[in-house]
């Protein structure tokens, strides 16, 4: 029984235009619509090489911390290349200013200054670069005179200055760990709007679910009314077609997959297992939703379909699908929202592959929908128990 | 005769209205019984409360002389359903929607393969095995709908208005196989609102309204009820009321009326009024168009228990 009612849910559910259309189709064609898209507005959201000129002080000149990296930062062979530097002098500088051919000029006299016209992006990041030398330089200072006292109160009078040298162009070089250009880097627009899809994808397994359960619901519909009247257990029917439903929905994300690799050719990097254990629980979960909905409303298949399609694009929406801000909004001032809904628990998990070190919040959302799922299966058993209805 | 289904005191509440008010009767072993009434009668509720579907208030059910429970899957084994409203799969051919309602009786293959043809030949559908639902007619698909409730070969079968909105054709057809069931061996409760069908094909006839039985017996049993024994119906044009007034004087008559130029005569007893009516006519030279003489029909007799029609 269990076997021929999974091949008839298969049958069926492959075989539904509206079906495939959600399940497959729609997915597809909304991911290539965000690869068109995004992909325009994220290639033209690229850092840009920001004019800056810098004033040939003897201080300048002097000083090689500061020497070392505006070159390493203006060297075209760098792919963190940040600036475009004129060395000049400071009218020249000023000059340049006020023409509007730089962003901003560095002078280092007595101490460092930086000098900008406009308030603005490349202006704040010049600042924070310019920042970023100066503390870097401090805790190299700091450190060497720490070295060179502790080599002296050991005795030591003949302090190997070229090491010493070496260790401070080695700190120097570590600045690229900290300034660097990352908007090229995976997670960007693009990727955000493809977690949101799969999230979405995962959860319109729901409506595959809706489709197959209401089959076997005598009140539902008139063919669980057929499936009513026959000697077969309804939980064993229900069982089977979740597992049809399921394995339905696990074939449209392989193909969601496969289209975002290979032909849109998204990166999921080197997590990409653990994106697709979270596809596989968080299908789970949209499996389990439309049980839910299936049972608890007694409406038809379209006006079920229509709240799950609402459910899920709200909760999409709210987790990042029209924008990151919103997932912001509602993570900050809502938070509750997000909690409780399970598009947020995918593309969060997702989030936390790139954001965190630790997988600790990547298994909390895991549970998080594991939780979910249960809590479905267990409100839609407690709907299902009673087998006899007041009207049908 | 061995009873198959036995309901007593049965009562249905839909929140305050009694939809079953003490419904009591029995289903007889290899009989058509008939379940006449127009819509909102009852007659829906009773076949989904037998068959638990529906919660009841009161009374009791059994079937093949067990209690009948959601869970009685040897009484449901048994029994097959056709319900008033067409559920089938839009996404399976004809074969394979049979099969499917087959499968959840039958679980060998082969056998279900012979029953799945067997049901297909009944209701006429061979020539469509391949086609899908949206393909065929109304009528058609009505068959479809019984081929799947029927398919299993079960031993009792409820037939819940198997007929509406059907060309002729197919219901000549439908009819013809719920017969052919019958001599096979099932016992049917069949339901209706068409009273010749009822006329046609069944033993017995319960007629309901309101939830309650009003009349139960043969059909020429209920039409004893009726307290007409002939209808003669005449097409004339321009009768004068003196004409009207003498007919009205006839031996045997209970009613005469006249409209939109049809005379219609209804006698107490049926014995020699046709021919008394011709000579008169004949005498009187009146022409008409068409005259036709009927025996009471079921309607008259729901006509006369509740004074409304049956179709109303």
């Amino acid at each position: 029984m269990f076997k021929h009612q999974f091949k008839y849910t298969l049958k069926t559910l492959f075989k539904s235009k509206s079906l495939i259309f959600w399940t497959y189709a729609f997915p597809i064609i909304l991911g290539t619509f965000f690869y068109l898209a995004f992909s325009n507005i994220e290639n033209s959201e690229k850092l840009d090489v920001i004019d800056i000129a810098v004033v040939e002080t003897n201080e300048y000149n002097e000083d090689l911390v500061y020497v070392e990296t505006f070159n390493r930062l203006s060297d075209d062979d760098n792919e963190d290349k940040m600036f475009n530097i004129k060395y000049v002098n400071e009218d020249k500088a000023k000059e340049l200013l006020n023409k509007g051919k730089i962003t901003g000029y560095f002078i280092l006299k007595d101490k460092p200054s930086i000098y900008v016209k406009e308030n603005g992006i490349n202006e704040t990041i010049f600042k924070s670069v310019v920042e970023e030398i100066n503390n870097t330089k401090n805790m190299i200072n700091t450190l060497s005179e720490e070295k060179i006292k502790g080599e002296l109160i050991k005795g030591n009078q003949n302090i190997d200055y070229e090491k010493l040298y070496n260790e401070i162009i080695s700190k120097i070089n570590n600045y690229k760990s900290n300034i660097q250009n990352v908007s090229n880097d995976n997670l960007s627009y693009t990727m955000i709007e493809f977690y949101t899809l799969i999230a979405m994808a995962c959860l319109n397994g729901a409506i595959l679910s809706i489709i197959a359960i209401n089959n076997v619901l005598p009140n539902m519909t008139g063919i669980g009314k057929r499936v009513g009247v026959s000697p077969v257990n309804k939980f064993k029917l229900i069982l089977s077609s979740t597992l049809a439903s399921y394995i339905v929905e696990l074939l449209g994300l392989i193909i969601l997959f496969i289209y975002t690799i290979f032909v849109l050719k998204v990166d999921y990097g080197s997590n990409l297992p653990l994106i697709i254990l979270l596809a596989l629980i968080g299908s789970f979960a949209g499996i389990t939703l439309g049980i839910l909905v299936a049972t608890i409303f007694k409406l038809n298949d379209n006006a079920k379909t229509g709240i799950l399609i609402s459910f899920t694009m709200l909760g999409c929406f709210f987790s990042g699908m029209m924008g990151i801000t919103m997932k912001y909004i509602i993570d900050k001032n809502i938070p509750i929202i997000n909690k409780l809904n399970p598009a947020n628990m995918i593309t969060d998990g997702f989030y936390s592959l790139y954001y965190y070190d630790t997988l600790d919040r990547f298994y909390f959302n895991v549970i998080s929908l594991l939780i979910f799922s249960g809590l479905m299966i267990i409100i839609s058993f407690i709907s299902l128990r009673g087998q006899k209805y007041d009207s049908i | 005769m061995k009873k198959v289904i036995e309901v007593k005191n049965l009562t249905k509440k839909y929140k305050k209205i009694k939809a079953i008010d003490n419904l009591s009767f029995d289903v007889y072993e290899g009989e058509i019984l008939g379940l006449l009434g127009p819509n909102g009668s009852g007659k829906s509720t009773t076949i989904n409360t037998i068959l638990s579907l529906l919660k009841f208030q009161s009374g009791s059910i059994k079937v093949f002389g067990k209690e009948m429970n959601t869970d009685s899957y040897d009484i449901k084994r048994n029994i097959g359903v056709v319900f008033q409203e067409v559920a089938v799969f839009e996404e399976l051919d004809v074969y394979d929607n049979i099969d499917y309602f087959c499968g959840l009786y039958i679980k060998d293959k082969e056998k279900r393969k012979k029953y799945v043809l067997d049901a297909i030949d009944l209701v006429g559908l061979s020539d469509f095995k391949k086609f899908y639902p949206k393909q065929l007619s109304g009528g058609l698909l009505r068959r479809l709908n019984i081929a799947c409730g029927i398919a299993h070969k079960p031993k009792l079968i409820f037939l819940d208005e198997p007929t509406v909105a059907v060309d002729p054709q197919s219901r000549n057809n439908i009819l013809d196989g719920i017969k052919k069931l019958r001599d096979n061996g099932a016992t049917i409760v069949y339901t209706t609102h068409y009273m010749e069908e009822v006329e046609l094909l069944c033993d017995r006839i319960i007629i309901l309204d309101k939830g309650n039985i009003i009349a139960s017996g043969t059909s020429d049993e209920l039409k004893t009820l009726a307290k007409i024994e002939e209808k003669v119906t005449v097409e004339i044009n321009n009768l004068d009321d003196r004409t009207l007034e003498e007919i009205k004087e006839f031996k045997n008559v209970d009613e005469v009326s006249y409209t939109n130029n049809n005379l219609i005569i209804t006698y107490k007893k049926g014995e020699n009024n046709f021919s008394y009516l011709m000579d008169y006519l004949k005498k009187e030279k009146i022409n008409y168009n068409k005259i036709y003489s009927e025996r009471p029909t079921l309607n008259d007799v729901f006509l006369e228990l509740t004074g409304k029609e049956l179709r109303d």
